[in-house]
């Protein structure tokens, strides 16, 4: 009995002496090959990033909801109502050629909504922002429902300067709401309120009216509470039609930091505007191949490629993943429609792309009229479809799952790396007297090669200190420093005299990345200790990873370029073995530049500090506070080298 | 450089922000990461509304503070932000007095004075839900009040601190013991040099007896401020043992319970009730030798698993982090744990937003973060079990390096 339970303890001790050594084994089989085992993620990460726009990675759309029974219904909307479009348009035209003020033109368009019969009333506002005041008038009216309380509402809204077209006033975008209200009202079907609402300028009237309506002021707003208010809106239609015909709708939903509407709502739109008004439907005013070619990337390529088939379709997709980017990425909505989204309103832009026919108001007002049909079916928010997705095509879409991984792989290539520095910095290699000639930079990096801990190495590993504190303070300065920028690129100041600000701000950046430097350095530096750099690297990785990964859900498009831009030059600070070309002084120089270079973009930055102050778009705070700290904490690593 | 200098600035800072009123901090109020419905400021002043008018602030289901909150709130001091501000500079100040007494430094100030009272006054898991008014703050100082009195050597005060701290969130009833063994030893580091228990139990016994005492007359108290009513029982304690308000919290009870079919609430109720008692006698049996440790670990149990947690409760155990610097060194994967708190920390607050404010995500993305939130609970506190333990055995000598390994199974 005694030599069973023996074997068995044995045998159990034996397993715990087996895990152990398995355990141990894998760890160093992983640091072994940290080197290797981050290039594959990285590569791979970009790899799928660069492949985002080809065809097995998406799939096609479908409708998740099924109330909304799109393009179903019959529409009534006829060439009478085209012709009292006419009739607004003309009116529209004589104000704008009068050079009407925003006052007048406000008070015309609500006479007009009163006229037929609806409760309307106009909107003053003023935004409060460093580079100026901005103000407007804007219009709107109510239609209240005939079959219930009116605890819901739809909004049909238009703006009056187009930003999308090469025509600035959205003129018959206005007409269309116009004539849409006079012509809704005749009909006892809708269970919904309907909200008609033409803005002032292009983004700053919608948004100060979402505001009044919601409640929500924010300090730099000067407005009243609106007279007429309706129940909670759950769907938004801004139509952009500055052109005269078009031929093709144009959808734009991309929304305030990168918010998405629910995909439901493009979905329908895209039937509407097949069956209903036989038009086209496109992602923003990209035509689709064989339409239009309208070739960018392949300009250059030889005739075979041009005429290829699949690189054209790749083509067309990357066209439209890259425009998706542009606007994700920088947190800016791509319309008005982009304002409502925070409010949990799903909005989308419809626009008319240019053409010289054949569509007009005819067809723009049947798939209105259908478009409506759909979203009065509803009887809760749009929630079955998704949130988070992109589209490649009108038809075909990523799911999260698709697309996120890439970001995420580059993270965590990131944080590997910084993991391994944190665990080489806690080791230091020594070598018997005969052999002490190596200097010591190369011993922190020989760590990578040797922790096999064999006993044939004749060299000795000995645990050393790793003082986190001054890491930790370079981190926290860095960041401040970003704040402080931060703070001065929001002074009008600033923002009136451009260029030569943004030179001295960059220069004043560099001197105190340098002053920052100096100041670490001063701190005695023990010899049994790691050297600060190889932390400051090790948490600057840790961060970005951190900042990469948690983004990428948020606003994916942001995350990607992070990746990009931060991925290999945090990854290469120290510089590796292989590569001596990084430890150059020159190379600081691409630090300062990748952290503040883009100071000198001085019309993005005028954007992105208007966006920020007028809408709240946090890609300018982010930038500032986040981003350039990162990459001046990498700067701080490669110049502490040469100390 | 002398730390303690620190001190008067950091103090004046937090009295300072206690009378600006910042247009963001109206927000926090209602932060869910920041206040549960037992802690909530907007609860508190409805039931000091409904008690001031004579109606029983416990019948609706709304109110679960502790009557106590009620008495002092109504008749000693106004609910005013300045009042958080003492409470969390007090709460330092016990930190800092415990910290003092584990260093044998007596009266006068030792090098990590200044650093000691940063970590507590501003780490921002303890500071914003004193921003936010959470009545969390003062249970954390009611805890701190009690290890520094009994670290001191001070029973009545100890026992009286941690009567009033039961009495204001049952849970902390599972510190009763680290407490009568850190009143009755002493709270000097004995972690590299692990020995038997030897305090005298009668006199432990004697303390208990007197702990019984001082929260039976609290009890007393509160029943008759009350007005001889039981429904406070049910709404107060009884909250954190039956989670009648599945309001979303950092923690991990809620989303668990929401799922949960009513025919099994009972029986899952009791197993995480259980769940939290079960750590008691394991740590203070293995960390007899150093009370004020074990205590340590119970306080990071609670701050992971108790019910309506809130960031306070976390940040008690992050900041107390501070007293045991003897341990960093044995720390397995600090930075790791540091990692995936600084992720629970951002997803928390996001994943929130996108669930409830944006309405792109649902309750399964807050369900997530909080996971992480537990995982980086969890962590540290595997982290610092197994720290305390290993520095038992120093360090390894060079050559035995390669030999043998220390591990915890």
């Amino acid at each position: 009995m005694d030599r069973v339970l023996g074997l068995f303890r044995r045998q159990r001790q034996n397993t715990n002496v087996l895990r152990l050594r398995r355990r141990k084994n894998a760890a160093n089989f992983v640091y072994r090959h940290l080197s290797k085992i981050t290039t594959a993620l990285l590569a791979v990460g970009y790899l799928w990033m660069a492949l985002i726009p080809i065809l097995p990675l998406s799939q096609l759309v479908y409708i998740d909801e099924n109330a909304l029974q799109p393009a179903q219904v019959n529409t009534n909307w006829n060439w009478q109502d085209v012709h009292q479009a006419d009739l607004y348009l003309l009116q529209l035209e004589g104000l704008r050629d009068r050079n009407a003020t925003s006052e007048q033109r406000a008070s015309f368009i609500r006479d007009e909504f009163a006229k037929l019969g609806l409760p309307a009333a106009t909107q003053r506002y003023t935004f409060v922002t460093s580079s100026g005041n901005v103000s407007g008038v804007n219009a709107y009216a109510i239609m209240n429902s005939p079959r219930t309380s009116g605890s819901e509402a739809i909004v049909v809204s238009a703006s009056w300067l187009s930003e999308l077209g090469e025509k600035p006033y959205n003129l018959r975008g206005v007409a269309t709401v116009l004539a849409l209200a006079g012509f809704l009202k005749n009909y006892s079907l809708w269970a919904k309120d309907i909200i008609f609402v033409i803005g002032d300028n292009y983004f700053d009237g919608t948004y100060a009216w979402l505001n009044a309506y919601h409640g929500t002021i924010p300090h730099n707003l000067d407005t009243d509470l609106l007279e007429l208010t309706s129940g909670v809106i759950w769907n938004a239609l801004n139509i952009d039609y500055s052109g005269h015909s078009f031929s093709h709708l144009g959808v734009f939903f991309e929304g305030l930091n990168g918010r998405l509407p629910n995909q439901d709502l493009i979905n329908s739109l895209r039937l509407i505007s097949h069956y209903t008004g036989n038009v086209p439907l496109v992602l923003y005013d990209h035509l689709e191949q064989h339409d239009a070619p309208q070739s960018s990337l392949l300009a250059n390529t030889p005739e075979f490629m041009k005429r290829s088939p699949q690189l054209r379709e790749f083509e067309y997709r990357t066209r439209n993943v890259k425009k998706h980017v542009s606007y994700q990425a920088r947190g800016r909505p791509s319309g008005p429609h982009g304002l409502f989204h925070q409010f949990r309103i799903d909005a989308i832009t419809l626009y008319a792309v240019p053409a010289n026919g054949p569509h007009g108001f005819f067809a723009l007002g049947r798939i209105m009229e259908s478009a409506l049909r759909t979203s009065n079916n509803l009887l809760e928010r749009l929630h079955a479809s998704f949130f988070f997705y992109i589209l490649t095509t009108p038809g075909t879409f990523m799911k999260i799952g698709t697309f996120l991984p890439s970001a995420v792989l580059v993270g965590v290539a990131m944080i590997f790396w910084g993991l391994g520095q944190w665990v080489a910095a806690g080791w230091v290699q020594e070598f018997p007297a005969e052999l002490q000639l190596q200097d010591k930079e190369d011993d922190s990096k020989a760590v990578n090669v040797a922790t096999t801990t064999v006993p044939t190495v004749q060299s000795i590993w000995r645990p050393r200190r790793r003082p986190v504190l001054p890491a930790i303070v370079a981190i926290l300065a860095t960041h401040t420093v970003g704040l402080l920028a931060f703070a001065t690129i929001n002074t009008s100041w600033f923002l009136r005299n451009q260029p030569l600000s943004s030179l001295i701000l960059f220069l004043a950046l560099d001197f105190v990345s340098l002053a920052l430097l100096a100041f670490i350095s001063s701190h005695p530096h023990p010899p049994e200790t790691a050297p600060l750099s190889m932390l400051l690297q090790s948490f600057n990785l840790c961060l970005a990873s951190t900042v990469i990964s948690i983004t990428s859900l948020l606003n994916f498009s942001l995350a990607a370029t992070l990746a990009v831009t931060l991925g290999i030059p945090l990854l290469c600070s120290r510089g590796s073995p292989s590569t001596s070309l990084v430890s150059q002084p020159s190379w600081s120089v691409v630090y300062s530049v990748l952290a503040w270079g883009w100071l000198f973009l001085s019309q993005e930055v005028e954007t992105a500090v208007w966006n920020w102050e007028v809408l709240g778009v946090w890609f300018a705070p982010f930038v500032c506070i986040v981003y350039a700290p990162l990459v001046m904490q990498a700067s701080l690593v490669s110049r502490s080298l040469f100390l | 450089m002398d730390s303690s200098s620190f001190l008067p600035v950091l103090v004046s800072f937090r009295l300072l922000l206690a009378f600006i009123p910042l247009h963001s901090i109206s927000g926090l109020q209602h932060d869910h990461q920041l206040s549960s419905p037992l802690t909530s400021y907007a609860r508190l002043k409805e039931g000091l509304w409904l008690y001031g008018h004579d109606i029983d602030p416990y019948a609706g289901g709304i109110f679960r503070h502790s009557p106590l909150f009620l008495s002092i709130f109504s008749t000693v001091l106004p609910p005013l932000p300045i009042v958080w501000a003492l409470s969390d500079i007090v709460g330092a100040w016990a930190l800092l007095r415990i910290w003092r007494a584990r260093q044998r430094v007596g009266k006068g100030s030792s090098g990590r004075d200044g650093l000691v009272a940063a970590v507590s006054l501003l780490n921002p898991y303890l500071f914003l839900p004193s921003l936010a008014l959470s009545t969390s703050t003062f249970e954390n100082t009611a805890v701190l009040l009690a290890l520094m009195f009994a670290s001191e050597g001070k029973p009545s005060g100890a026992l009286l601190a941690l009567a009033f701290s039961t009495h204001l969130s049952i849970s902390t009833f599972l510190l009763l013991l680290p407490v009568l063994m850190l009143l009755v030893t002493s709270p000097v580091s004995q972690l590299a040099s692990p020995q038997e228990f030897r305090g005298d139990l009668r006199t432990a016994c004697k303390y208990a007896g007197q702990f019984a005492m001082y929260w039976l007359v609290l009890f007393g108290a509160a029943s008759v401020m009350i007005g001889g009513e039981w429904g406070w029982l049910r709404e107060t304690w009884g909250a954190s043992l039956t989670l009648p308000d599945l309001t979303p919290n950092p923690g991990l009870w809620w989303y668990f319970f929401t799922e949960m079919f009513d025919h099994f609430r009972p029986f899952f109720l009791m197993v995480f009730s259980v769940h939290l008692a079960i750590y008691v006698l394991p740590i203070c049996i293995k960390f007899q030798h150093d009370a004020l440790y074990a205590s340590f670990l119970l306080v990071g149990i609670l701050g992971s698993f108790k019910a309506y947690l809130t960031l306070a409760d976390p940040g008690l155990f992050l900041s107390m982090f501070v007293l045991f610097p003897e341990v960093y060194p044995y720390l397995r994967h600090p930075i790791v744990t540091t990692l995936v708190h600084i992720h629970a920390a951002l997803l928390l607050p996001l994943f929130h937003a996108l669930w409830v404010t944006e309405g792109r995500g649902n309750a399964n993305f807050y369900f997530a973060a909080s996971l992480v939130m537990g995982a980086a609970g969890g962590m540290g506190m595997v982290d610092a079990c197994f720290a305390g333990l290993r520095i038992a055995f120093g360090d390894v000598a060079e050559g035995e390096r390669d030999k043998w390994a220390v591990v915890q199974e």
